[in-house]
């Protein structure tokens, strides 16, 4: 990565650090205190981004299996900087998601009193499932490199090898049982990401007095729109850092394809919902429509999120450069979706009269995000950016030179 | 003349029904509500008998009283729905709890056990009746101005009545602060501290109307047994199987 973008984006990310700061002592001093939901809507933010970095793995999830279970070579270039993306963000996934705890502390529970009909159980079970393949494949990954590292003449050759746990030579043996654990592990987070993602939706899918969500689309939706908008990072990511057209072009025709199709579900997800006729169904799709938060779905997602990189792919196929923006307009507008998932089906009073009953503002269907939940979500979204361009910057994540080196 | 002549109160008979009930076998209890619309006056008493007694903090609430008008002007009506926790027998909130802090307990109330709850908040969105509220750790005092001179100021204020911890569940918990229940899912659950030492729930004793009543649907001589014979008994949203506990007369 070059010095001059690394520098610009690491000091845009300490800013963010230093701005979340005054968010996270506000929520480790007052826990929920300041937050903007309440007990109608009780998720809000925080959770609207942990879907969205949900999402984002799904991408580079499926770049490693297919490289590594699949044997695409073509992809092998890119497979550590799958991996690696697929790591920080899971890791700033469970920050949002532990934050969004009442009692942080009391996550040692899922280990003593686990309650396996929940299926918040079986998402903490495959998220740390998905956590530990991933760092244990990311560091089969670039051990060579770590080894090789440690012993040349460079700065920070303690820390490479405090990273490659003491070892100072790589034999080719090394190298092929590197290989094959690397394929394992890809072959073990085949199921457990299908598991993952599948959990993810169906969490929300099984809510039975939830009009929208309690859909057997949801599951399939939220597979999709995690194919989407991680399929669109990568794509970026290994157009801005790999420079490798061919792949940012292959990979732009699914991008492409897969905006296609998540436009039609959610056109048939409006249409059906719209011809039920009832009331909760009509009430939350008019939420997103028309609600105060209408322009997040109009604007930013369908104008700036959809209509615009449709046009750039349709005009642009064959070009990176529009590709790269075409996937980098998706990503950043693909918190709106996420959002209009998750609120409108929160904000709507599920027994008629209750919002005039007994007036507090915790008690109310209408949720802005605090000023404190954003600088929190600036924090953990700095702090994601600053270890993936650490690690780009000193981990041998990427590749040496156009077209990659095998690192395994 | 049964309707004329002061008979006795419908809460001695609760009351005495309560304490054979308690005297008998504990496992084969099933605490219910029944609550009589039509004698339902709106007054809200037992919104706030339920505040004062659980010492509940702002935004949460167990018994709200939904107000319904019917009709349209001349001919209009008022409806009044008290809404507790409908302890379901069916509950989709225990099923979706990722750490069983939330369950039936033997006698079909469910509780929140405060000590595990992690307070994710999924049993909030689960209920179908809005049921739970999560305590987000307001005080009453907050903009109360501080003490000077003769004034009670804030501290005090606090000190005499918020701070002062519930006895939810029996337990003695600890003074107001950044420990459960703030941070936890709260709800409604029959005020079990007081059926244990045979008293009525709070929104049954300060129902001015006497339309609220509680006992045990498997003791066939109760006052509630007799009611829900009643071909006027419905349950809210019935349709979604959560079979409530809470019975409504119409």
């Amino acid at each position: 990565m070059k010095s001059k973008y690394f520098n610009i984006l690491a000091v845009i990310a300490v800013l963010g650090l230093i701005i979340g700061c005054f968010g996270m002592a506000d929520r480790l001093m007052y826990g929920h205190l300041h937050a903007g939901y309440g007990s109608y809507v009780p998720w809000g933010l925080w959770v609207v981004f942990y879907l969205f970095f949900v999402g984002l793995t799904a991408g580079a999830f499926l770049i490693t299996i297919m490289t590594y279970v699949f044997g695409v070579t073509r992809l092998k270039n890119v497979g550590t900087l799958s991996a690696f993306t697929v790591l920080v963000a899971l890791m700033c996934e469970l920050i949002f998601v532990s934050l969004d705890l009442g009692h942080f502390g009391r996550i040692y529970r899922f280990l003593i009193t686990p309650n396996f009909s929940s299926l918040m159980t079986w998402f903490v079970i495959f998220t740390n499932l998905m956590l530990i393949i991933y760092l244990l494949e990311c560091f089969f990954l670039i051990r060579e490199k770590l080894v090789l590292w440690s012993t040349e003449n460079r700065s920070g050759k303690a820390f490479y090898r405090l990273l490659a746990l003491g070892k100072t030579e790589y034999t080719a043996s090394d190298r092929e049982s590197d290989n094959r654990i690397v394929r394992l592990l890809s072959i073990i987070s085949l199921p457990a990401g299908l598991l993952f993602y599948g959990t993810n939706g169906a969490f929300f899918a099984i809510l039975q007095n939830r009009p929208i969500w309690n859909s057997a689309m949801t599951p399939l939706l939220f597979i999709l729109a995690a194919l989407l908008s991680g399929g669109a990072l990568i794509t970026f990511l290994i157009a801005v850092f790999h420079s490798d057209d061919e792949i940012t072009r292959i990979l732009g025709r699914a991008v492409f394809f897969i905006l296609v199709v998540f436009l039609l579900m959610e056109f048939i997800q409006f249409f059906v919902g719209y011809k039920t006729g009832m009331t909760s169904i009509l009430t939350s799709l008019d939420l997103i429509v028309t609600g105060p938060y209408a322009w997040t779905f109009w604007l930013v997602h369908l104008l700036i999120g959809s209509l615009i990189p449709l046009i750039l792919f349709i005009t642009g196929i064959n070009n990176p450069k529009a590709i790269a923006w075409a996937c980098l307009l998706i990503v950043v507008t693909f918190v709106s979706v996420r959002f209009n998932f998750l609120i409108p089906d929160l904000a709507v009073y599920k027994l008629e009269g209750l919002e005039q009953t007994f007036s507090h503002p915790r008690l109310r269907t209408h949720y802005t995000p605090s000023v404190n939940e954003w600088l929190v979500s600036v924090w953990i979204v700095s702090l994601g950016v600053l270890v993936f361009i650490s690690g780009i910057r000193w981990l041998p994540i990427l590749s040496s030179e156009k077209g990659g080196v095998n690192h395994v | 003349m049964a309707r004329i002549l002061p008979g006795e109160d419908l809460l001695i008979r609760m009351q005495r029904d309560l304490k054979r009930s308690l005297a008998a076998d504990m496992s084969s209890i099933k605490w219910s509500m029944i609550i009589d619309q039509a004698k339902c006056a709106g007054c809200h008493a037992c919104t706030i008998g339920c505040v004062s007694e659980n010492k509940l903090p702002p935004g949460v609430v167990y018994r709200p009283v939904i107000e319904e008008e019917v009709g349209t002007y001349p001919n209009v009506r008022r409806r009044f729905l008290p809404r507790p926790c409908m302890h379901c027998q069916n509950p989709p909130c225990t099923k979706v709890c990722p750490v069983q802090a939330t369950y039936q307990n033997q006698q079909g109330v469910v509780v929140v056990d405060y000590t595990r709850c992690i307070g994710c908040r999924y049993c909030l969105v689960a209920c179908p009746y809005s049921a739970r509220t999560s305590d987000f750790g307001e005080w009453y005092t907050t903009d109360t101005p501080d003490a000077e001179g003769k004034m009670v100021g804030r501290a005090k204020a606090s000190e005499s009545y918020e701070a002062i911890p519930a006895t939810e569940y029996g337990k003695q918990w600890p003074k107001r602060g950044h420990g459960s229940p703030v941070g936890n899912a709260r709800k409604c659950h029959f005020c079990l501290h007081r059926v244990a030492v045979g008293m009525l729930p709070a929104c049954v004793t300060t129902c001015v109307g006497r339309a609220t009543f509680f006992g045990n649907r498997n003791d066939s001589q109760s006052l509630i047994s007799e009611l829900l014979g009643s071909p006027r008994v419905h349950r809210l949203k019935e349709e979604l199987g959560t079979k409530p506990s809470v019975y409504y007369l119409q």
